[in-house]
C-alpha cells in the first residue's frame, strides 16, 4: 500500500513538471477555509491580550461543530437560554459544514447519517423534530436514492462497494468468516451506536491489538478482502488497519443492522443538519470568536476571547479534544488522542464524463486500490430526471505514514499539486475528467478527525474526560475514539443534560 | 475508347435516374402521398432535362472541359442532395420547395450531359452510332439503376449515402474523362484538382453521413428514418412506412400511428370520462400532444397543461404538418398550457389542484426515469388531486413485465391512493397497462365521448378483468432510495427477448 502511494505521489509530481503546460486548462480553484492559521495560533499561545470587555454568563459552549450544536439545540429545547456559542471559524458546522455555488450546494465534509437504529434516541429525536422519521417511517427523500453506491473493480462498475465480482472462492469464504463474526459481535449488543451504551458489554482485549492484526489472527489473508477492510478503516476513520484499533474495526462493521436501505443524506451533506440546528440556536452562536484560554476562577471559569472575557458558572468544551491542552489551563498533555489529516475536495463538473463502463452513476463511487476514497455526487440527491452540471466531494484520507509528515506535506504542497493528484486518481476511470471539470476547491484538513488507534477507546484518559465531573464538561466526537455524527450528537446532548443538572435547572 | 466512352454513358444515366428516385422516395416519406410526389418529380425531372438539352445548343466550344465541370456538379448537387432535403425537412418550412428546385437543377444539368456527349462521340464515331449507342448505354443505366434502387441501395446504404455514392459515381466520371480525352483538354490540372475535391466532399460526405440521419441506427428500425434529432434530453426519431409513423425517444418506440388510438383513449378516457364535473385536467410527460388531444373531446375541459421536459417535442408536434394532423393541432388550442420543466421538482412545487391527472413517462429502463415512479412521486401527485379526481399512470405492459406492472400498482397504493389498474391491446406494443388511482372509490363511466375508434361503454368493464396469466402478483413498492421496479423492469424485458 505504502508503494502504490508513494509511486502515486511521484506520479502526480512528475505529471505536475511534465504537464502543467497541457495542465495550464481552464480549471480553476483554491484552497478554501484555512482554519488551521488560526489553529496555529492557538498552538503557538499568541496574541493572547486582555480582554477588552467581561460578560457574565452561566454557560459558555465552546466550538461549533456538531456536539457543540447539538448541547444548544438540547439545551433550548429544554428553556435555558443563557448561553454562547463560540465557534473560532466564520461558520458554525465542523465537519458537518458544507458550501453552494451556482450548481448545487455540497458537503466539505461528513456527507451522510447511516439510517440510525433503536439505540441512537437523541438522533431519532432530532430527525423527527426535522421531519425526516414520520411515525417511525424513513422519509424517503432523505434517504440515499439508488443507485447509492459503485465500486471501480477490474476495469469495470460493479453496484456496492463490497467487491462482488470476480471473487476467487478464498475471498468469498474470509468474507463469509468475517460477516459471522460480525454477525456474532452484532448480537453481543457490545458494539453500539452511541458506543458509550455498549462499552461495559464489549470486550477490552480488542482494544489492544490492531485491526490488521485481528484481521490476521483469524486467517484473512486475501489481498481483495484486506482492501476492503482497509477502506472501510480509511473511510469512517482516515487510518489503516494496521493503525485502528481491533474494537474500532469491528465496532464499524458490527454497529448497525446489516440490512438498511439508506443512509441518511442531502445534497450539502450533513451541512443540511447544521443548517436545521442554526435555524433553531443561531441566536446563541457567536462565529469568529477563537478561545484564547479557559481558566478556573474560584467557583467559576473565565472563557477568554479576542474581544470578551466570559465568566461563567459552566463550559461545555466541544472543540477538538487535543485543543484543550493548549486552552485549557492545567490540563497537561494528551497521550492516545491521534488525529488523521485529511484532504476533502469540490469539483465543479460541467458535464459527465464519458467511458468506464456503463453503470449509471451513483452517488458514492469507488475506485478499488486507489488511496483516496472516491468521490460523491451532489446532485444524486435531486428529483430531476435530468441533470446537465454537477459538483463531486473528492475525499482523500492521508492514512499511509504518519500523520504529522502527512499534515507537514499538505501544508507544503501547493493547489497545484493536489488538483494534479486528483485529477491523476480520477482519470483512472474517468479518461476525460480534465475536459469536464471546470473547478477544483481544496480544503485541508490537518486534524479532520480522531484516530481510534490501538488502546484509545478504553484509555483512561480518555474515559476520564467523558465522565468529567464539575462543571467543565467535555463533549467532542473524539472521546468516543472516532468522529461520526451519531457521537458528536450524543456526547453533545448528553453534556447540555448533566450541565442542566449541576446549573440545578433541570 | 469505344467501351469506355460509353461506359460513362451508363453510369451517368445511372446517377441521374439515381437522383430522382431519391428525390421521389424522399418525398414520400417524410410527406407521404407517392402517387402524387412520383408523378411530379418525374414530370419536373423530365421537363428540366429538356430544359438542359434546348441548352445544349447554347455550348459552342470546348465540350470535354464543360462536361467535365457538369459532371462535378451533378455529383455534387446530386450527392447531397438527400442529406440537403433531410435537413430542410427538420429545420425548415420549406422542404416542397428546395425539392422541386434541387430536381430541376439537376435535371437541367443531367439533360445537357446526353447531347454533349453525343456531340463528342460524333467525333470519334460516325453520327449514327453515335446516337445509337449512346442512347442504348442511356436506356441500360437507367435500367441497372432502378433495379439498384430498391433492391440494394435504400436497404443498405439508405438515402443519404446512396445520393452520396451516386455523386462519388459523378465526380470518379469527371476525373476519370480527363484522362480519357487527354488530347482535347487544356487546363487539366484544374479539372483534376477539381474532380479530387469533390470527390473529397463526397467522401467526407459520406463518412458523417451518420450525422445526418440514424443510418447507425437503421439496422433498430425497420422502417425508413424520416426525423432524427439529438435534443438536449434525448434522441427524436421518427419513422415512417406506407402511413405507418412512428416515434422513438432514445430508441424507445412511443407510438405507431396506426394504433396509437387505441393507447391513447385508453389513456385518457377510462378516468376523465368518470369525473363529474371535470374542470382543469394535467399531463406529464406526452410531449407529443395525442393525450392532450383525447382530453380536449371534453368541452367541460377548461384547462389542460401539459408539463414537459423537452421544448423540441412539443415545437415538433406543434408545427410538422404530418404531426399536427395526427395530434389534431392540439398544442395550439387556447385551452392547452404547455410548461417546460422536469416534472418532478415542478409538481413538488406547484400547488394547483386538478381534476385529471395523465402520468405518461416513458417506461422506467433507467434509475433517473425510475425516481417518477416512486412513492415520493405519487405522494407528490396525489397532492394535486380533486377530492373527486382521478390519475392514470401509464404502468408498462402488465403481460411481458408482469412483476414492473404489479410493482406500479403497489407503489401508488402505497402513496395512499386507490387503485384501478386495467389493460388494453394495442397491437404495436402488445397487452398494455394503465392504473386509475383516487382519493375516492371508482366506477367505470356510463357513457363516452362520441367519435372513438376503440372503447366503447360497452366494452370498458372488461378492461379491468385480468386473465390469470396477468393476475396481480404481490410486489414491493419502488421508492427513491430503493428502485425496485427498475431491477423488475430490467429481468422482465431480459426474460422476454431471450
Amino acid at each position: 500500500m505504502t508503494d502504490t502511494r508513494r509511486q502515486f505521489l511521484t506520479g502526480a509530481s512528475a505529471a505536475l513538471a511534465g504537464m502543467t503546460v497541457k495542465g495550464e486548462s481552464r480549471i480553476a480553484g483554491s484552497f478554501v477555509n484555512n482554519d488551521f492559521i488560526r489553529g496555529h495560533r492557538i498552538r503557538d499561545r499568541a496574541l493572547i491580550s486582555p480582554a477588552a470587555r467581561a460578560q457574565r454568563i452561566p454557560l459558555v459552549i465552546v466550538g461549533g461543530g456538531m456536539a457543540g450544536l447539538s448541547a444548544a439545540w438540547r439545551l433550548q429545547k429544554h428553556g435555558f437560554r443563557d448561553f454562547v456559542l463560540l465557534e473560532m471559524n466564520d461558520r458554525a458546522g465542523g465537519n458537518a459544514r458544507s458550501g453552494e455555488n451556482e450548481v448545487s450546494a455540497y458537503p466539505w465534509a461528513a456527507h451522510y447519517v447511516p439510517v440510525p437504529g433503536p439505540q441512537a434516541l437523541y438522533v431519532r429525536e432530532l430527525f423527527t423534530e426535522l421531519g425526516v422519521l414520520r411515525d417511525g417511517v424513513w422519509n424517503e427523500r432523505f434517504l440515499c436514492f439508488s443507485p447509492q453506491e459503485r465500486l471501480f473493480l477490474y476495469g469495470k462498475w460493479q453496484e456496492g462497494i463490497e467487491p462482488a465480482i470476480g471473487l476467487s472462492r478464498k475471498d468469498r469464504e474470509q468474507f463469509q468468516r468475517l460477516e459471522d463474526l460480525f454477525t456474532t459481535a452484532r448480537a453481543s449488543g457490545g458494539f453500539s451506536i452511541p458506543m458509550e451504551l455498549g462499552l461495559h458489554r464489549s470486550p477490552r482485549d480488542l482494544d489492544r491489538l490492531s485491526f490488521a492484526d485481528w484481521l490476521r489472527q483469524h486467517g484473512v489473508d486475501s489481498p481483495l478482502v484486506l482492501w476492503y477492510m482497509n477502506y472501510c478503516c480509511r473511510d469512517d476513520y482516515g487510518a489503516l488497519a494496521a493503525d485502528t484499533s481491533a474494537w474500532a474495526g469491528v465496532h464499524y462493521f458490527s454497529s448497525r443492522p446489516p440490512e438498511e436501505k439508506g443512509p441518511l443524506t442531502w445534497p450539502e451533506g450533513n451541512g443540511w443538519i447544521t443548517n436545521q440546528l442554526l435555524k433553531r440556536v443561531g441566536s446563541f452562536v457567536r462565529t469568529g470568536q477563537m478561545v484564547r484560554r479557559i481558566a478556573r476562577q474560584g467557583t467559576r471559569y473565565l472563557v477568554l476571547t479576542g474581544s470578551v472575557r466570559y465568566v461563567t458558572d459552566a463550559v461545555i468544551y466541544a472543540a477538538p479534544t487535543f485543543l484543550a491542552s493548549y486552552l485549557i489551563e492545567g490540563f497537561g498533555r494528551l497521550e492516545k488522542f491521534a488525529y488523521s489529516p485529511w484532504l476533502t475536495a469540490n469539483l465543479t463538473v460541467d458535464r459527465p464524463p464519458r467511458g468506464a463502463g456503463t453503470l449509471e452513476r451513483a452517488w458514492d463511487n469507488v475506485v478499488a486500490h486507489s488511496p483516496t476514497l472516491g468521490y460523491v455526487d451532489a446532485t444524486h440527491q435531486t428529483l430531476r430526471s435530468h441533470v446537465d452540471r454537477t459538483v463531486w466531494t473528492f475525499y482523500w484520507a492521508l492514512a499511509e505514514g504518519a500523520p504529522a509528515a502527512n499534515r507537514a506535506l499538505l501544508l507544503e504542497k501547493d493547489w497545484r499539486y493536489w488538483s494534479e493528484a486528483i485529477l491523476r486518481d480520477l482519470e483512472r476511470v474517468h479518461p476525460d475528467i480534465r475536459s469536464c471539470v471546470s473547478r477544483i476547491d481544496i480544503m485541508r484538513l490537518g486534524h479532520a478527525m480522531a484516530r481510534p488507534v490501538v488502546g484509545s477507546i478504553f484509555d483512561p484518559r480518555r474515559r476520564d474526560l467523558a465522565r468529567a465531573q464539575g462543571r467543565l464538561l467535555f463533549a467532542n466526537s473524539d472521546l468516543s475514539g472516532f468522529s461520526i455524527f451519531e457521537e458528536a450528537q450524543f456526547r453533545g446532548v448528553e453534556a447540555a443534560q448533566t450541565i442542566l443538572h449541576r446549573l440545578g435547572r433541570a | 475508347m469505344a467501351l469506355v466512352l460509353f461506359i460513362s454513358v451508363f453510369l451517368i444515366s445511372a446517377c441521374g435516374l439515381i437522383y430522382e428516385l431519391v428525390a421521389g422516395t424522399l418525398a414520400s416519406y417524410l410527406v407521404g402521398d407517392s402517387v402524387f410526389q412520383f408523378s411530379t418529380i418525374i414530370g419536373c425531372y423530365l421537363f428540366s432535362m429538356g430544359i438542359g438539352s434546348a441548352l445544349s445548343r447554347y455550348i459552342y466550344r470546348g465540350l470535354v472541359h464543360r462536361f467535365i465541370w457538369i459532371e462535378l456538379m451533378i455529383g455534387l448537387i446530386g450527392g447531397f442532395s438527400s442529406a440537403l432535403l433531410f435537413l430542410a425537412f427538420a429545420y425548415t418550412q420549406a422542404f416542397a420547395l428546395l425539392m422541386y428546385f434541387i430536381v430541376t437543377v439537376i435535371g437541367v444539368l443531367v439533360g445537357l450531359e446526353i447531347p454533349l456527349l453525343m456531340r463528342i462521340a460524333r467525333t470519334h464515331f460516325d453520327f449514327r452510332d453515335a446516337v445509337a449507342h449512346v442512347l442504348t448505354f442511356d436506356y441500360i443505366g437507367a435500367l441497372a439503376a432502378s433495379l439498384l434502387f430498391p433492391i440494394i441501395l435504400v436497404p443498405r446504404l439508405g438515402l443519404v449515402r446512396s445520393a452520396m455514392l451516386f455523386g462519388i459515381v459523378n465526380a470518379g466520371v469527371a476525373l476519370w474523362s480527363t484522362y480519357l480525352f487527354a488530347p482535347q483538354l487544356g487546363a487539366r490540372r484544374l479539372l483534376r484538382g477539381a474532380s479530387a475535391v469533390a470527390l473529397a466532399i463526397l467522401l467526407g460526405g459520406m463518412l458523417e453521413a451518420k450525422r445526418i440521419t440514424a443510418v447507425a441506427e437503421d439496422n433498430i428500425y425497420a422502417d425508413e428514418i424520416i426525423f432524427a434529432r439529438d435534443t438536449h434530453y434525448q434522441r427524436i426519431v421518427l419513422t415512417r412506412f406506407k402511413d405507418d409513423l412512428r416515434l422513438f425517444l432514445n430508441s424507445h418506440l412511443q407510438f405507431s400511428s396506426r394504433d396509437e388510438y387505441r393507447y391513447h383513449e385508453s389513456l385518457v378516457h377510462p378516468g376523465l370520462a368518470a369525473i363529474p364535473a371535470p374542470r382543469r385536467a394535467l399531463v406529464l410527460g406526452g410531449g407529443d400532444g395525442l393525450a392532450l388531444r383525447e382530453i380536449l373531446k371534453y368541452p367541460q375541459i377548461e384547462s389542460a397543461t401539459l408539463v414537459e421536459l423537452d421544448p423540441e417535442m412539443p415545437r415538433l408536434f406543434s408545427s410538422n404538418p404530418m404531426l399536427t394532423a395526427l395530434n389534431q393541432r392540439s398544442f395550439l388550442s387556447p385551452r392547452v398550457h404547455l410548461i417546460n420543466a422536469d416534472a418532478f421538482p415542478w409538481i413538488d412545487s406547484d400547488q394547483s389542484s386538478f381534476d385529471f391527472i395523465v402520468v405518461d413517462f416513458p417506461d422506467p429502463t433507467n434509475y433517473a426515469l425510475g425516481k417518477l415512479y416512486t412513492t415520493a412521486f405519487y405522494r407528490a401527485a396525489a397532492r394535486h388531486l380533486s377530492a373527486q379526481g382521478l390519475l392514470v399512470v401509464q404502468s408498462t405492459s402488465p403481460m411481458f413485465a408482469r412483476d414492473s406492472f404489479w410493482c406500479i400498482d403497489t407503489t401508488i397504493r402505497q402513496a395512499g391512493l386507490h387503485t384501478y389498474p386495467y389493460h388494453v391491446y394495442v397491437p404495436s406494443f402488445g397487452e398494455w397497462g394503465f392504473i386509475l388511482a383516487s382519493h375516492r372509490d371508482y366506477s367505470v363511466p356510463k357513457s363516452l365521448p362520441p367519435g372513438l375508434r376503440f372503447l366503447s361503454a360497452e366494452t370498458l368493464p372488461a378492461l379491468f378483468q385480468f386473465p390469470p396469466d396477468m393476475a396481480p402478483i404481490p410486489m414491493p413498492p419502488n421508492t427513491l432510495n430503493d428502485q425496485v421496479l427498475v431491477r423488475a423492469y430490467d429481468r422482465d424485458w431480459k426474460d422476454i427477448s431471450h
